[in-house]
């Protein structure tokens, strides 16, 4: 989160907030119910109060017998149960709400992924999007949980005690209200402090994590140079100075929640002294010489009450913050425009069934900039075709087009009378990709229900042999045991067992041998091989003289032609 | 809990900022229970009072006191609530400083063998949120239970001092049931649930990882929407176990309110027998539950914590784990080494824990001055040779003897720091002209001299403002800066074109007149020179 410092702009910030607010619609259900809870818990509240000033009343006014009391402290726990219950329903929705919100999120996240296609979201790095879906969602919990229900009740609660205050003894009620215009102010000053305090903390933790993190990530560099324990000093060193910079601001910070606080206790201070006066028949003017015990100490009772929602809202500020820093950075990549056209193409009946056809395919990054310029070319099925071609040629556009991961700006791809993306096909990027599990977890990854030896073949039909041979489980054992995952190369070809094993008709391989150690590129040109043979239509970039040889027809991409070389 | 031990010993080393923070807190609470206690006597006094007077009756109250109480509490109650959040920040931020420096003193006292190895997500997420959960462990969690504690001893001694015995027990019994609700029955219904939650949260950040990179084949094989609905239902087992801990952490604060309301029910009750028996006054009779309603205050902050302990206790586990390694590096020295040798490995058996060894009866000898070069395929075991070499993989078995040795990793590793204090780490005390000398070896004085900060031009996260080829030749140069007579060089051309590589090679061979060279590379034209080369076979 680098760039929190956007938030700040106004159009960006409403942006965030009318999608947050768009997320609190959707679950608007649940976020009704949390508050309804919470108010059911504060007039419970207000009405433990009234009983408990009641029956302090009659017994010490009156001095009514406790047994004669006992049906109002009855309904006094009956009070304090229900209070109980709606507290924790409060929080129990609270929860499931927020549940909700963080599913509706990853789903938007996810579909907007989907849209992008593997080649634009190729563009961020694998961390920052998986940080995206998982921490800055769960970011929101604090914001749907705690803070919005929160700022409902902060207004309801308070004008309850209000109206009930009003009723006891207006000029009490004057008081409070005295306070309520300051609320805002209040919030204001809080808000701003918790921002800010926010910011700093996050913005400190995040600088200080990073220079940690470097010095342990270069510990290895740093003991070979024997140079550790002056890493050490300067780590405390910093850590100190980052302290003593945070402090200077949290010492501000902090002063608007005492402003608060000191309203909150001056309020209640002013009540009872007034209250007190008024009972002794001091003020002679206003409702003061209705006051009763009763009605007085009812008063100062719910003081506290009126403002503890407000207090409870300034404590949950921090979530307000956390949630628009991490809505900032949702929504920038919600909002990053997608290839609207690449999904919408629909078979066309006239192209026939046997060859991959384009016909006047153009793609331009940049307006003058074309990178394929009215490309037309059939492909009869089997064939394997190498498209060779200096880099930046268009030979991975000419790929990513006919994987459909991309959309021509004009002119048709048709392969076997399909659209592009429209049916399963091999693709072998220049990264393999392996998760953590089995080697049959891997390979069933894309073949759920590939039998135990289709996978043994087809991870040997890539060289992979001697290495599971080695493995006590064979293909049951983990890929990548003790944290030692696989090299490069055998990454790639644990990627083209996968292919081995699906039996695709048609594989497009980006550089399937580039950056290879010389044995990895045996196996792949080997298996390659096989592949041809077996009658799959191939189609790869590559510099590789083997490669070129392996396919009977090769193309050069160059300059936004197609020609045969 | 045990894994919780060193870092409260940890926390425990600053007793006085500790107590004197607790004292604040302290301060504030009673202040609020102080405010609404006597501002309930008061009011109660004036009523009586105010009864007699309106009945005719002469009766004098004492005003000063009680006003001067309530004006008191309302402002100690500010100042003590505002010293209290500054000086526990503080404290905090204190802490923060122990625990990073404890941290790297006992990852650097570890050799690398012994570290786990973890990505770059994993260490950020040990370094900040796990971090984060000890840090904060006595803000939120030992300072409010001690407090919590203290407060309700005291309002049970209150209870005494103004009702009797039997009062205070029953109260102090009841407040006790509270006290475990909000603690350790939160603790023992969430632990479970908390402690795999990061666990859970890291293996679906792995599986996100895998699936985007893996997206373009995902996409191909059409498999993207299986795949995904996996992830979504992953990530709504987080969510949803979490909801569960944070739920049942609300009821359980919910049952403890619920008790602490039912205590100043009961002083009530109690209070009005001996009201009416002459034993307590009005006033007092109302001063009492009103404190203990202000009990609840202290007790908010405690399920909240306690859900959390489970968390924070796996939290201090994986830290243990990951950073926390007793074993020094074992030192190979010198020692068996002939006179006239560098370097003298004798039946080496190299692995790494866990796998299959690389070479066995490895068998070297490396004359001092010599330049050996080592050649291999990627996988062939070459860098973990140099490892141990360097003395960062031990060997297996067989021995291992060297003098002192420099010894530049097949990855770059640069700091985030200026081109200066990267350099000096080779050589702590070279000079301004020794730096520059270096830089004009691997051709890099030209890229800086223009700089505005020339040798103080920062070198952003991991090295980034320069490019591969850059930053290679920064870490070579902080190599050859260092005295020691024996150099060890994996793939040290990385990234260079093959002109830049034959005119350092050639600079080189000038610097490192007269030392030991062992360099390794995956071809011999990306060696410097060397009198022999060594082909390895995996």
């Amino acid at each position: 989160m680098a760039e929190t410092g956007d938030i700040n702009s106004p159009t960006s910030q409403q942006a965030v907030r009318q999608w947050l607010s768009e997320l609190a619609r959707g679950n608007r259900l649940w976020i009704r119910s949390t508050v309804v809870a919470g108010t059911v818990a504060g007039i419970a509240t207000i009405v433990q109060m009234v009983f408990l000033a009641r029956i302090i009343h009659l017994g010490v006014i009156d001095e009514v017998p406790v047994a004669d009391l006992t049906p109002l402290f009855l309904w006094l726990i009956l009070a304090i149960v229900i209070r109980a219950i709606g507290q924790g329903f409060q929080t129990r929705l609270a929860a499931r709400c927020s549940e909700q919100v963080r599913r509706d999120a990853r789903r938007q996240i996810y579909r907007h992924w989907q849209a992008t296609g593997p080649v634009a979201l190729g563009q961020s790095s694998a961390g920052t999007l998986a940080r995206e879906w998982i921490d800055h969602v769960e970011a929101l919990h604090g914001y749907f949980a705690r803070f919005l229900p929160q700022m409902m009740l902060s207004v309801v609660v308070p004008l309850l005690i209000l109206v009930l205050v009003f009723w006891l003894d207006w000029l009490a009620g004057v008081f409070l209200l005295l306070s309520a215009p300051l609320i805002p102010l209040f919030m204001a000053l809080v808000g701003m402090g918790a921002e800010k305090l926010n910011q700093q903390h996050f913005e400190t933790i995040s600088r200080l994590s990073g220079q940690f993190l470097d010095k342990v990530r270069g510990l290895t560099t740093l003991q070979l140079f024997g140079q550790t324990a002056d890493a050490t000093e300067l780590i405390r060193k910093r850590s100190d100075h980052y302290r003593r910079i945070t402090m200077k601001t949290l010492r501000v910070a902090f002063l608007s929640s005492a402003v608060l606080e000191f309203f909150a206790s001056v309020a209640i201070a002013v009540i009872a002294i007034y209250i007190g006066f008024g009972l002794l028949g001091y003020i002679t003017y206003g409702p003061s010489e209705e006051l009763t015990l009763f009605s007085g100490l009812l008063i100062l009772l719910l003081a506290p009450e009126f403002f503890q929602p407000l207090r409870t809202l300034s404590q949950h500020y921090h979530d307000r913050a956390a949630a628009l820093g991490a809505g900032t950075e949702i929504l920038r990549r919600l909002t990053t425009p997608v290839d609207s056209h690449r999904l919408s193409e629909t078979a066309d009946a006239g192209s026939a069934i046997d060859v991959i056809e384009l016909d006047s395919v153009s793609v331009a990054f940049q307006a003058d900039q074309e990178v394929l310029k009215d490309v037309s070319l059939v492909i009869p099925r089997a064939d394997v075709i190498a498209l060779t071609g200096p880099s930046g040629g268009g030979k991975s556009t000419l790929l990513h087009l006919l994987a459909g991961f991309m959309a021509p700006d004009s002119g048709r791809i048709q392969l076997f009378a399909q659209p592009p993306g429209s049916f399963r096909f091999g693709w072998l990027g220049q990264k393999g990709f392996l998760v953590q599990g089995t080697w049959a977890d891997n390979l069933r990854l894309t073949t759920p229900d590939a039998s135990d030896i289709a996978i043994d073949t087809a991870l040997r039909n890539v060289g992979l042999g001697p290495l599971l041979d080695s493995r006590r489980e064979g293909i049951n054992s983990l890929v990548s045991e003790d944290g030692q995952g696989l090299s490069g190369g055998q990454a790639r070809r644990l990627s083209l067992a996968r292919i081995f094993l699906a039996d695709y008709d048609l594989i497009l391989l980006d550089e399937p041998t580039a950056g290879l150690d010389s044995d990895s590129e045996v196996f792949v040109l080997e298996a390659l091989h096989k592949l041809a043979v077996a009658g799959k239509t191939l189609i790869f970039s590559t510099h590789h003289q083997a490669l070129l040889t392996l396919a009977n027809r090769v193309l050069l991409v160059s300059g936004g032609e197609v020609r045969n070389a | 809990m045990r894994d919780l031990k060193p870092w409260l010993e940890l926390i425990l080393k600053r007793p006085g900022r500790l107590v004197m923070g607790g004292a604040l807190i302290l301060a504030t609470l009673l202040s609020g229970i102080g405010l609404l206690a006597v501002s309930g006597w008061f009011i109660t006094e004036t009523a009586l009072v105010g009864m007699l007077l309106a009945a005719g009756v002469a009766a004098s109250i004492n005003l000063y006191v009680p006003g001067g109480a309530i004006r008191f509490f309302a402002v100690s109650r500010t100042v003590f609530r505002y010293l209290e959040r500054v000086y526990n920040h503080d404290t905090v931020l204190r802490l923060l400083t122990d625990i990073r420096v404890t941290l790297f003193q006992s990852l650097a006292s570890a050799s690398r063998s012994h570290r786990r190895q973890l990505t770059g997500a994993q260490w950020l997420s040990r370094l900040t949120s796990d971090v984060d959960a000890l840090d904060t462990l006595y803000l939120r969690l030992i300072a409010p239970t001690a407090l919590a504690a203290l407060v309700t001893v005291l309002v049970v001694a209150l209870t005494a001092a103004l009702f009797d015995i039997q009062t205070a027990t029953l109260i102090g019994l009841v407040l006790l049931a509270a006290f475990l609700i909000a603690t350790i029955g939160t603790y023992l219904r969430t632990r479970q649930l908390a402690a795999r939650q990061s666990d859970r949260q890291e293996s679906l950040r792995t599986a996100v990882i895998e699936h985007i990179e893996g997206f373009a084949e995902l996409t191909a094989a059409g498999r993207t929407g299986k795949h995904a609905a996996w992830l979504m239902r992953q990530a709504h087992q987080v969510t949803s176990e979490q909801a569960q801990t944070d739920s049942r952490a609300g009821w359980h604060l919910a049952g403890s309110h619920l008790l602490i309301n039912l205590t100043a029910v009961l002083a009530l009750w109690a209070g009005f027998a001996l009201f009416r028996a002459g034993v307590v006054s009005g006033p007092v009779l109302v001063l009492l539950p009103i404190a203990l309603l202000g009990v609840a205050e202290i007790y908010a902050m405690l399920p909240d914590a306690f859900g959390k302990l489970g968390a924070t206790a796996a939290s201090a586990s994986r830290l243990n784990r990951d950073c926390q390694a007793d074993e020094p590096a074992p030192d190979t020295g010198a020692q068996g080494l002939p006179a006239n040798a560098a370097l003298l490995a004798t039946n080496l058996t190299v692995k790494h824990p866990g796998h299959a060894p690389l070479f066995t009866h490895f068998e070297l000898e490396v004359k001092a001055g010599e330049r050996v070069g080592i050649l291999g395929h990627s996988g062939s075991g070459k860098s973990s040779l140099a490892d141990v070499f360097a003395g960062l993989l031990p060997a297996a078995h067989g021995k291992l003897a060297t003098r002192d040795r420099v010894y530049l990793t097949q990855k770059t590793v640069l700091f985030e720091d200026t081109l200066r204090a990267n350099l000096l780490l080779g050589s702590p005390n070279a000079s301004e002209a020794e730096l520059w000398r270096i830089l004009e070896v691997v051709e890099l004085a030209d890229r800086f001299a223009p700089e505005p900060d020339q040798l103080d031009t920062w070198l952003g996260s991991s090295g980034s403002r320069l490019s591969g080829g850059e930053a290679r030749r920064v870490a070579l140069a902080r190599v050859l800066l260092n005295p020691a007579p024996v150099v060890i060089l994996d793939e040290p051309f990385t990234g260079l074109d093959a002109g830049t590589r034959t005119r350092i090679a050639k600079r080189m061979a000038l610097v490192l007149e007269g030392k030991t060279v062992i360099s390794m590379a995956h071809g011999p034209d990306a060696l410097p020179g060397t009198d022999r080369v060594i082909h390895l076979r995996g």
